[in-house]
């Protein structure tokens, strides 16, 4: 083996440890479709046949996506697509799992799992373009663009947006909706990326004022722009979930950028007061915070939808009431929000963990990406974009498992959610493109 | 100490014990509270220690940050572990009341369950129904076919209101979940076979419960009749009561007659909602005498044949009380016989003072005053006194002496303590759940009778038992007397402060070996010589007919 790679070393291998893991995961995403299929629920209806047809061929994509890589001989990272696939894989089996029940109280949700399919198929094109033909130094130059178009994306949000649940987070065109929030994220990342890795020369510096010594300008001044923008945010769309993900993806990048904790404490006091101020001035802020202490304190009301979700959780217990057997569609707005609590009752605490498991996974690898890349935008940048979705998913899983209260936010990869799902796709695929400038030749699967 | 991974695992590992031993015992705030120390602990032993000048984006900080996600990621598993596993059964079963409405939110599943299940029926001793479950169509309705048994099943409406009374306490053997081993369950739950409710046999007997309503009539007041020998309650009767069949909520339209019966109950000043048998507390006025009497006899104080002077009126510090009850105002001495067969106040308020408060709160206790008594269905507690600095002065212990005071009980109560004097003394747990049963007729369990508690001894209740039957041959209870059986007995009338007082009874009966005891109350009754007293001679009398 070593001489076989020491004689043709320009070339890398065939990716058999991707296709592998991605065998795997489309195998299980199949044995999920499967077996809801033929749960036996009574006089209820159960998922159809062609739906069940249909999810396992967007589940081959993942298998074409993969082979695609291998036949191009990409050099990027061979975990990030099975883990990806797992994942939505598993948002994939639920929201099937789910549309027959949700259609049943809502036929406006009856094309759910079709939408979901379509998503995803165009979630995994997305992906293997961006892993393929996004060239990153484009993204490095357009920094300000992108900061420009994030504030331009939440400004429009804000005048033309369609406001739904009291929160104003999509905006309409046409027949699409889109949530630029998502979009924003993205955008945030890179824009932080750039701008941190150009300023980086200047940590060593501070700035005198009297006996205080404070961060350099150029680290404060984007500090008190986000903290503001995320303020802002929070006040005019009302969205304690997204405010909450942009300031932790900046702390994080600023902490990475850095090696301050000091930055992070202030920022996270700075925060702190905020959220204050906001629950002493909103009452829907303060709703959220009783639902978190206590959703029973209005069982039928406000505490209802919490409350559903932790009677969902807990009726899972440790192995859960297996696919298909329990009754999350109680569960209000279930196949977004709450989409962690139906995994939670059908897989028990086993499938919960395993969930965290393959974020922290996902996480991990993307670290594990950033380190190995010498430039800093780019480890900046692979920095960032693991933290997404890591920030991300412990918001949700947080506030629906009463550790924070509760934010609306997708639960990346699983949630049902266009913007949502293409968004984290493009992230995904970033990631794939990164890890793919630093494999320099080497083939990946020596670095066992 | 060294700070390295190595603890942090360790704390963790520690941290899952403790979550996993104590979780039970927080609140959700404490809880978090600890996660949050927890978490801040972690990181601070896992936290890498060499402070090396880190430069930009360096290897060192990424991984920092992938150690703070990491630590969040198992916070946010602990807290999954304190919901699915930890606290599982406590927030599947958990239930929230509307406090204006009295409206039930409970898990859907279980309601669900409650929906379809083949729940077990409740049955009197006789075999009658009480409670049982018609399946239609896939959804189980529950039917309560005899009104005067119905309200001591409680209430059934999953939908609405929740369970309550034996429908509550009984819960897992109606629904069939008591009546398998674990490994039987997983089998059931795995092959999706739905449980078979086990059957309730009560102690109730139906016939003798309709009597005590027909005696009732539309009075208001309860009747409590009890198997002296085992506690077992034969009759437990509370008027006005509710009609749980019409609280059932299968189905939407159910739902709003429910609700509107719902509220005329929670509206009707009678508060129907309240079973007085058990639940309604009442000054137990001149009955309470028997406790006193067993009292000093029991301390050494008195016997029967003490004297004792009454010539009417008593003045302690003050306090004037006054005798209305002397069959012949000529005699002042009277023995504690006599006094208890014609219920002299005057005489009762001397021996309380002679007990003195605390041998007084310890025999009222010993007989279950501000005890909890344990049984079936919900009890109100009683008291002696709202605390004990009430009995501190004199006027209050000779007031306590003759059953006024602050005393309270419940006629279930009293019930046993007529039944102690009759059973040597011996207190027995009261109960109505003879036997669960499954539909084959197999005995799963059975209530064996047990000693709650040994009251006094057993010479001081066989005095007072026959002061008892003393005052039926000899005294104003002479009306209970039944031809051919040994009768004992008090009359108690109880001072409210509003309008007419509340009347009471209280006695056995033998053969002459005590067999029943009952209690009696009428709210608003008048004396106790009338009313109460001929409910308690007939049901006495209908029980001993029943059982030759």
């Amino acid at each position: 083996m070593t001489l076989m790679s020491a004689t043709r070393p320009a070339l890398p291998r065939f990716r058999w440890r991707e296709l592998q893991l991605v065998v795997l995961a489309t195998a299980a995403v199949l044995a999920g479709l499967v077996s809801l299929a033929t749960v036996n629920r009574g006089a209820l209806v159960t998922a159809l046949w062609q739906d069940i047809q249909a999810s396992a061929l967007v589940a081959g994509l993942f298998l074409a996506a993969s082979l695609g890589f291998a036949i191009v001989r990409y050099r990027g990272d061979q975990t990030i697509l099975p883990l990806v696939a797992t994942l939505a894989g598993i948002g994939l089996v639920f929201i099937e799992r789910l549309q027959p029940d949700l259609a049943a109280l809502d036929p406006d949700l009856a094309g759910l799992a079709s939408r979901h399919r379509i998503y995803l198929a165009a979630g995994m094109v997305i992906l293997w373009l961006a892993a393929a033909f996004v060239p990153l130094d484009w993204l490095q130059r357009f920094k300000y663009t992108a900061l420009l178009a994030s504030l331009a994306l939440l400004a429009v949000t804000f005048v033309f947006g369609t406001e739904i649940n009291g929160a104003r987070l999509w905006l309409t065109i046409g027949p699409l909706q889109m949530q630029p929030s998502e979009v924003v994220k993205l955008t945030l990342v890179i824009f932080l990326a750039a701008y941190l890795a150009e300023k980086r020369d200047l940590i060593g510096a501070s700035w005198r004022f009297g006996p205080l010594r404070l961060p350099p300008i150029p680290y404060l001044a984007p500090m008190v722009v986000m903290w503001a923008a995320s303020l802002l945010v929070l006040v005019i769309l009302n969205d304690l979930g997204t405010a909450l993900l942009f300031f932790g993806i900046f702390l994080a990048m600023l902490y990475a950028a850095s090696g301050r904790p000091v930055y992070v404490l202030t920022g996270l006091a700075a925060f702190a007061v905020a959220s204050w101020l906001a629950y002493a001035l909103f009452d829907r802020i303060g709703i959220r915070v009783q639902n978190w202490l206590d959703p029973w304190w209005d069982p039928l009301d406000a505490g209802y939808q919490p409350m559903q979700a932790e009677y969902a959780l807990a009726s899972g217990g440790i192995l859960g009431t297996g696919l298909g057997l329990g009754q999350p569609w109680r569960i209000p707005e279930v196949q977004t929000d709450f989409i962690f609590a139906a995994i939670g009752e059908e897989l028990g605490l086993l499938g919960t963990c395993a969930v965290l498991a393959l974020y922290l996974a996902l996480v991990g690898r993307g670290l594990i990406i950033a380190l190995r890349t010498r430039d800093a935008f780019l480890r900046l940048l692979a920095t960032g974009l693991a933290a997404t979705v890591g920030i991300q998913a412990a918001i949700i899983v947080g506030g629906v498992i009463r550790v924070i209260p509760l934010t609306g936010i997708t639960l990346p990869f699983i949630s049902y959610g266009g913007s949502s799902l293409l968004t984290n796709c493009l992230l995904a695929g970033l990631l794939l493109n990164i890890s793919a400038t630093t494999e320099r030749g080497q083939p990946a699967g020596r670095r066992r | 100490m060294r700070r390295n991974p190595v603890f942090a695992v360790l704390g963790v590992a520690l941290l899952v014990g403790a979550g996993w031993g104590v979780s039970r015992y927080l609140s959700h705030g404490q809880w978090l509270a600890v996660l949050a120390v927890a978490w801040l602990a972690v990181l601070f032993l896992a936290w890498p220690r060499r402070q090396k000048r880190t430069g930009p984006a360096s290897i060192e900080s990424v991984a920092k940050l992938g150690l703070v996600l990491t630590s969040v990621f198992a916070i946010l598993a602990l807290q999954l572990a304190r919901i699915q596993a930890w606290e599982q059964e406590r927030i599947v079963t958990r239930i929230a009341r509307d406090e204006e409405t009295g409206e039930v939110a409970a898990n859907p599943r279980l309601i669900n369950e409650d929906l379809r299940i083949d729940r077990g029926r409740i049955l009197a001793r006789d075999g009658s129904v009480i409670a049982e479950t018609v399946i239609d169509d896939g959804l189980a309705h529950r039917r309560y076919p005899d009104p005067a048994t119905a309200y001591v099943a409680g209430y059934f409406s999953p939908l609405l209101y929740g369970k309550f009374g034996l429908e509550a306490t009984y819960d897992a053997e109606l629904r069939g979940e008591a009546e398998v081993s674990a490994w039987t369950r997983w089998q059931d739950i795995l092959l999706h076979r739905p449980p078979r409710g086990l059957d309730l046999w009560l102690t109730l007997d139906s016939s003798l419960q309709r009597y005590a309503h027909e005696l009732l009539g539309d009075r208001t007041g309860a009747v409590v009749l009890i198997d002296v020998e085992t506690g077992a309650i034969v009759a437990l009767a509370s008027n006005p009561h509710f009609d749980p069949e019409a609280l059932v909520t299968t189905t939407a339209e159910e739902r709003d007659a429910a609700a509107a019966y719902w509220q005329s109950l929670l509206d009707d000043s009678d508060r129907p909602l309240l079973l007085r048998a058990t639940q309604g507390l009442y000054t137990p006025g001149s009955t309470f005498k028997t406790v006193v009497a067993a009292a000093a006899i029991d301390a050494g104080i008195a016997t029967p044949d003490e004297v004792y002077r009454d010539d009417g009126l008593l003045d302690v510090e003050g306090h004037v009380i006054i005798e209305a009850n002397r069959p012949d105002d000529t005699i002042e001495m009277w023995s504690l016989r006599d006094a208890l067969a014609f219920s002299l106040n005057v005489v009762f308020a001397q021996v309380g003072l002679e007990l003195g408060a605390n041998l007084l709160w310890h025999y009222a206790e010993q007989f279950g005053f501000g005890q909890e008594i344990p049984f079936d269905l919900p009890v109100a507690r009683g008291q002696v006194a709202s605390s004990k600095e009430f009995l501190e002065s004199a006027p209050a212990i000779a007031d306590t002496g003759f059953g006024q005071g602050q005393l309270l009980a419940t006629p279930l109560q009293m019930a046993m303590v007529a039944a102690a004097i009759a059973n040597d003394g011996a207190m027995m747990r009261p109960y109505l759940v003879e036997r669960v049963v499954t539909r084959d007729g197999e005995t799963r369990s059975e209530t064996r009778p047990r000693v709650w508690r040994q009251v006094v001894s057993e010479e001081t209740a066989r005095e007072v038992r026959d002061m008892m039957i003393h005052a039926v041959t000899n005294g104003y209870a002479y009306g209970a007397a039944i031809d051919g059986l040994v009768v004992g007995g008090k009359t108690g009338t109880a001072e409210t402060g509003d309008g007419e007082p509340h009347a009471w009874f209280i006695g056995f009966v033998g053969d002459p070996e005590p067999r029943y005891a009952v209690a009696v109350v009428l709210e608003h009754g008048g004396t106790g010589l009338s009313g109460p007293l001929a409910i308690a001679r007939e049901m006495l009398a209908a029980a001993m007919a029943q059982r030759a």
